[in-house]
């Protein structure tokens, strides 16, 4: 009994936040998606938005543009991670400030730092033309190019340090094993680290998924107007049309779609811990 | 039950209020729009007033569209005391009941307003206090040749250099409004203009915000755009060569409205600075710093200043007002139609 309350003490003060700044407002959300004009009960929102080939064509290019993300951040964040985990522990110190050390500036600060890179007469842009590659000065800006360079600066992080984390723990001795076996150094890499190293590629792909669907500021700021992402989609029927209940049901939507992405993973850890 | 518990946070909310130190001065909470207008609007109005009345005033930046959402959204508890529009937002607030209606009598400088300013009070709308009038934006070194008129748009002169304006933006949508009346549309039909500028998204940039405008012309060799006179010397300020020029079609404008929010406490203060805002030194101010132009008859400009405004009885009468109400009618429609046009 004395433990009921204790624990309950503990967890108290989480469970009621996350009532009053989760549940509640989702709850909220979740009514105003199925409210119509005259507050009726209705689905004309989630209907008009899966009916109309330009909001699904919106939907198409989230998932895409995320799975793009999330592919070449894992293809980045794999070899960064084993290397990390390999190297002297004061050198991989410094690499994983190196890692963290953009998360403390604003996305809006190294999205505008993109938008310079990238815009007609930046860095990129610029280096293209002069060096010949490209037959005049042109702007990388708003293109789905930009929406990708810059979400994965922004999410590389948070998919190395997953996968780091899984690497630092596979026992070095089974490496030295395969290569005793004679298997070469890719070798080892592709049939004894890769599977190994699978639950933080995979825990890692999702963080970076689900943060890559959802995001509003870098696909806003680097796509623009012409290449709407879901999360832009939303914040322009809340504050520029003023559909809060268009807005509501799409973010239903979107909720969804990232519950859905993350059952799997939550069946697969499931099995594996208990 | 969430109406409930909202209003439960609106009675702490203002509980708190009344709860904090007797001392405190009395305090506005008001909206900018942030940028140099904000800057501006605080060294001609909000500082000025705080001094003149000994009270706090509290700035929040949010555009137009942002600021008629959380007033809406705070409906049960407002924030503000007086909340600026600039895209004709004004109307549905009145609407809705979440502005509070002016009598001209209430106002010291009522009676020096040019008519069109008051003629939102009767619909419980807040006076004009500024004009943005609309037009072509043109860079003056790099474009072939000076435009004359909205038509000109379409000159394959400026091909591959045109920035267009999202609608989600007031002065994007009087532009296009503007486009599509001199392609033979209105309000309720606006397939022309829609039309129109399919045939320029091709080789046109659209951007959604005033910087990013001013990035285009600065960085990604803009030539022409429709937007509001009073950016144009925004952008001068900033060293770029750009000019304002009036269409000759006619120029509609932006009309900047103070208005006052009901269910506050503090109101009689809160019209005192809509008061102010209208004074003829305030505005006086607008046309030296930003080239808005005033809606106070008793306005005085030097010669320069007022050859970049709209000044003077006459002049004043050649603006064109799209009525605000069809606009509005027709806003989340006209929106999502471009969304879908521009969308690629």
């Amino acid at each position: 009994m004395r433990d009921r309350v204790e624990d309950l003490a503990l967890a108290g003060p989480g469970i009621l936040l996350l009532a009053l700044a989760f549940v509640l407002p989702i709850a909220e959300m979740l009514g105003l998606s199925i409210l119509g004009t005259h507050r009726e009960l209705t689905l004309e929102h989630f209907i008009r938005f899966l009916s109309d080939p330009y909001y699904l064509g919106i939907v198409w290019r989230t998932i895409y543009l995320s799975l793009l993300i999330t592919a070449i951040c894992a293809a980045i964040g794999f070899p960064l991670a084993y290397v990390m985990a390999r190297i002297r522990p004061a050198l991989r110190l410094w690499l994983i400030v190196l890692i963290i050390l953009p998360l403390m500036t604003s996305v809006v600060v190294r999205t505008f730092g993109w938008m310079v890179l990238l815009g007609r007469g930046g860095l990129i842009p610029f280096t293209l033309w002069k060096l010949g590659f490209v037959g005049r000065n042109f702007t990388l800006m708003h293109t789905e190019a930009a929406i990708v360079i810059g979400m994965v600066q922004v999410l590389l992080p948070f998919t190395t340090l997953s996968i780091l984390g899984v690497v630092m723990k596979i026992d070095r001795r089974l490496e030295e094993a395969s290569r005793t076996m004679g298997a070469g150094f890719f070798a080892t890499l592709r049939i004894v680290i890769l599977p190994l190293a699978m639950p933080g590629i995979l825990a890692g792909s999702l963080l970076a998924f689900t943060l890559s669907v959802s995001s509003f500021v870098t696909p806003s700021l680097l796509g623009g107007v012409r290449l709407p992402v879901v999360a832009a989609s939303i914040y322009d029927a809340a504050t520029k049309t003023l559909e809060w209940n268009f807005a509501a049901a799409q973010s239903v939507i979107l909720l969804v779609g990232v519950l859905l992405a993350l059952t799997p993973y939550i069946k697969l850890s499931g099995r594996r811990h208990g | 039950m969430f109406a409930r518990v909202s209003q439960i946070a609106g009675v702490l909310a203002v509980a708190g209020a009344l709860a904090s130190p007797a001392a405190a001065k009395d305090k506005l909470v008001i909206n900018s729009y942030g940028g140099a207008y904000e800057q501006i609007h605080r060294k001609l109005v909000i500082e000025p007033f705080m001094k003149k009345y000994d009270a706090d005033v509290q700035v929040i930046t949010a555009y137009s569209a942002d600021a008629l959402a959380q007033l809406r959204a705070q409906k049960a508890a407002p924030q503000f005391d007086v909340i600026h529009f600039s895209g004709g937002q004004e109307v549905v607030a009145a609407r809705e009941g979440l502005i509070s209606p002016i009598k001209i009598e209430e106002l010291s400088n009522g009676k020096d307003l040019y008519p069109f300013a008051t003629e939102g009070l009767s619909r419980g709308e807040g006076p004009v206090h500024a004009v943005a009038a609309i037009g072509l934006l043109y860079n003056k070194d790099k474009a072939p040749k000076k435009p004359a008129k909205w038509a000109d748009l379409w000159d394959p002169a400026y091909k591959d250099h045109v920035v267009l304006t999202d609608l989600s933006n007031s002065y994007g949508l009087l532009g296009f409004l503007m486009m599509n009346k001199i392609k033979g549309g209105s309000i309720q039909n606006p397939d022309p203009g829609f039309e129109a500028v399919k045939g320029l998204l091709g080789s046109a940039v659209v951007v959604s915000t005033s910087p990013e405008m001013q990035q285009n012309f600065a960085q990604n060799d803009a030539w022409i755009a429709p937007y509001a006179q009073d950016y144009a010397y925004t952008l001068r300020k900033a060293g770029l060569p750009i000019e304002f020029v009036q269409g000759a079609e006619g120029t509609p404008a932006v009309y900047l409205t103070a208005n006052l929010v009901a269910n506050r406490p503090s109101q009689e203060l809160a019209k005192k600075f809509i008061d102010f805002s209208l004074s003829s030194e305030v505005q006086a101010g607008w046309a030296n710093e930003l080239r808005y132009s005033p809606t106070n008859k008793a306005t005085k400009l030097d010669d320069t200043v007022a050859k970049e405004v709209v000044y003077g009885e006459q002049a004043v009468s050649g603006l064109m007002r799209f009525d605000p109400v069809a606009v509005d009618a027709a806003r989340a429609s006209l929106v999502e139609r471009w969304k879908k046009l521009i969308a690629r």
